[in-house]
């Protein structure tokens, strides 16, 4: 037998067959492992736990499009790939039209989406009825639903009518060939004048149509009258100059300066693409306590069989990360993806890593208060050992046990203590975390590969801190003294 | 030849002379037996033969090296390798079986050896025993196991304190029986004892009276009474 195994022989003996007292000590670096492991694997787990509490409250990061015309699928798949997958909990693109209720004639905000995505980043939704499913399907806002009556399973017919021209950017891009541009201008004591002109298939003026509307009639009035006027402006191309392409009407120089300004400003108000009608059926209603309630939902496909196109507005974020994470993430993606920028919804992150910070440090004191409760606790226990045994160290000593030995037996029966301790802790501290967790979160943990080794080291370590004391006393005991107490 | 030699050895405490100029000497293969009333200084030379104590005054000589200069830490490594003990209460370790205490002996000494331990139960009679934690054992027996676990190291020299002290006759007996087999094999006995019977076992007693030695007696019967010991052994050796 080699001295190693008498070593183990002799300490798990003491452990084993002593076992009243031993409990206690075992009891308490267990009960310590446990709470500690327990605490440990909140602590791990809590960004995790609370990450999906907050997520529960929304996108953190929206991603848009830098021009008009909002983003492709494409360019918002690409915008993804710079968030790991892992911590990316949802994208929901959102893509919003105007759509008319042409039998009750009211209008509405259809948001086109992906209703799979929404369940991640908007789990706040609540849903009477259910989430469409499959096309022609549609979510509708509770304030429509009661506005207009309608419930789950019913139909709903909605109009889309391609918005009448352009009202931003440059008028010269509606000067195209057969073109019917319409605009206004103020006149004379503030009342408009309203020009229609028809361009011919060189882009020049064709016809024209001048509503002096509120114009003095006598004298501006007469712009709309005048044939000599307004003949004038046929064959000639926008934008003109009053006095050199055409001149004013003789004593109304406002209404006149009026009529170029609209002729000048006047947009393309007709449609270049037809309206289109489709039959939805209403799966659910959708109460969320914010505007979303005036929407009504489709999905982006039905979206795009209405309009044409896939493009989508907006694409809201639900990522599970910390708030130097996101911002890093948002950067690379307005970096690396073409023509689309993210933001961080600042609310949401900075009281997520407010509300974290504060739980983890809370986390950090119990777990150090319990540490040091457990090794006093340990350490007591331990020199009511040493002092219990003290005739059994004296004994060893007289035999011939070195200083050396007895420290290394005591040493080896609080890290074989610890040892145990730590196991039954990871065990049982695991447990409480899953009770805790389910209780606490509603939700179960997943248990920490590398808690049982943690566990054990800590209690290990804490068992070997807790003997030093004890230890101390063991050494100074002098056989010659306890061996002869009767 | 000269196995321990106490010169002018004297130990104080306060005003108290434990020891006072204490001068003696035993033989390699010598049994002696150190008697004397309770506070004669039995004890206190006990501990100073066994390494345990240093004198204050003298020289303490066990096998040519003076104890008295020793560290403690060299003590006990003198302690280890020269000296078996054996004491009053048995002290065994409560948790650990019969052989497994004397393998605590050969743990600290050497190499913890099963099969020689049992084999040292096996002389003190204890064999069937061996797996028997010490609550389970007798009195007796338990001094048998303390025996065995003295002499599993083959030291030069056993020192018992009072061995027989907590003891009734029939296992008094065994001991003596054992002490006298080891002295027949040339082992060193110094038995510390206030019972007569157990000093006139040896082969001189050294009678300490008041820290000093009072006189020594020469057992002169010890020839005779060795033979008839050994003769009453010979069967018992065998159990």
């Amino acid at each position: 037998m080699t001295k190693r195994r008498m070593f183990l022989r002799m300490i798990t003996a003491s452990l084993l067959r002593r076992r009243s007292r031993m409990l206690i000590a075992l009891l308490s670096i267990g009960i310590g492992a446990t709470i500690l492991a327990g605490l440990v694997t909140i602590y791990v787990d809590v960004p995790r736990q609370m990450g999906a509490q907050f997520r529960s409250f929304g996108a953190n990061m929206l991603v848009l499009s830098d021009g008009e015309e909002g983003m492709t699928k494409d360019q918002m798949d690409k915008a993804l790939e710079s968030i790991p997958t892992d911590q990316l909990v949802g994208a929901a693109p959102y893509r919003y039209i105007r759509v008319d209720m042409t039998t009750r004639q009211q209008s509405f905000t259809a948001a086109g989406t992906d209703f799979a995505q929404i369940t991640r980043t908007s789990p706040y939704f609540s849903v009477e009825g259910r989430y469409p499913e499959k096309s022609r399907e549609i979510l509708v806002g509770k304030e429509i639903a009661e506005t207009i009556g309608i419930r789950e399973g019913s139909g709903m017919e909605l109009t889309w009518q391609p918005t009448a021209g352009n009202t931003e950017g440059d008028p010269s891009k509606d000067r195209q060939p057969g073109a019917v541009l319409s605009g206004s201008a103020e006149g004379w004591s503030g009342g408009a004048v309203y020009v229609t002109v028809k361009l011919d298939d060189s882009a020049k003026i064709a016809s024209l149509t001048i509503d002096a509307g509120t114009q003095t009639p006598e004298i501006g009035g007469l712009a709309q009258t005048d044939e000599a006027f307004t003949r004038q402006f046929i064959g000639k191309a926008l934008p003109m100059t009053l006095g050199e392409d055409v001149d004013a009407l003789s004593g109304a120089t406002v209404t006149s300066t009026a009529v170029v300004e609209a002729l000048n400003t006047a947009r393309n108000t007709q449609s270049t693409a037809a309206a289109k009608t489709m039959k939805y059926t209403v799966t659910g209603i959708l109460t969320t306590g914010g505007e979303e309630e005036s929407y009504v939902f489709m999905g982006l496909e039905d979206m795009a069989g209405l309009t044409g196109s896939d493009a989508v507005d907006v694409a809201e974020l639900s990522v599970s990360a910390s708030a130097e994470e996101l911002e890093a993430y948002a950067e690379q993606i307005t970096e690396n993806a073409d023509g689309v920028r993210a933001r961080l919804v600042k609310r949401v992150t900075r009281s997520e890593t407010a509300v974290l910070g504060k739980l983890q440090s809370l986390v950090f004191l119990v777990t150090a208060v319990v540490l040091i409760l457990t090794m006093i606790c340990v350490s007591t226990t331990m020199m009511a050992v040493v002092s219990e045994r003290r005739r059994e160290i004296g004994l060893r000593k007289a035999l011939g046990a070195s200083d050396g030995s007895i420290r290394a037996e005591f040493l080896g029966e609080g890290m074989f203590l610890g040892l145990l301790g730590g196991v039954l802790g990871a065990i049982l501290g695991f447990v409480f975390a899953q009770i805790v967790s389910v209780n606490v979160f509603g939700s179960s943990i997943t248990f920490q590969p590398l808690l049982l080794p943690a566990a054990v080291l800590v209690s290990m370590g804490v068992a070997a801190l807790s003997c030093l004391q004890p230890i101390k006393r063991a050494v100074a005991i002098d056989p010659a003294i306890v061996l002869k107490d009767e | 030849m000269s196995l321990l030699e106490l010169k002018n050895v004297s130990k104080i405490y306060g005003d108290l002379k434990a020891l006072d100029n204490v001068n003696v000497h035993v033989d390699k293969g010598e049994w002696v037996a150190i008697m004397g009333p309770s506070g004669s200084g039995k004890s206190t030379m006990m501990n100073i033969i066994g390494c345990m104590d240093k004198p204050t005054l003298g020289e303490v000589l066990l096998d040519g090296v003076d104890i008295a200069k020793e560290s403690s830490k060299k003590l006990t490594d003198i302690r280890r390798d020269k000296i078996g003990l054996i004491f009053q209460q048995f002290h065994m370790v409560n948790y650990l079986t019969a052989v497994e205490n004397v393998m605590v002996s050969q743990y600290y000494h050497s190499m913890p050896d099963e099969q020689e331990a049992l084999e040292a139960l096996g002389r003190v009679g204890l064999r069937e025993r061996a797996h028997h934690l010490p609550s389970q054992l007798s009195g007796g027996e338990q001094q048998r196991v303390c025996v065995a676990r003295a002499l599993i190291n083959h030291p030069e020299l056993i020192l018992a304190d009072e061995p027989t002290g907590n003891l009734d006759e029939a296992n008094e007996n065994i001991v003596l029986d054992l002490f006298a087999q080891l002295h027949a094999e040339g082992t060193t006995l110094i038995v510390v004892t206030h019972d007569p019977e157990v000093a006139e076992a040896a082969q001189r007693t050294i009678v300490l009276e008041h820290g000093k030695v009072a006189r020594e007696v020469i057992n002169e019967n010890f020839e005779e009474q060795q033979k008839k010991w050994l003769a009453r052994l010979i069967p018992g050796s065998k159990r």
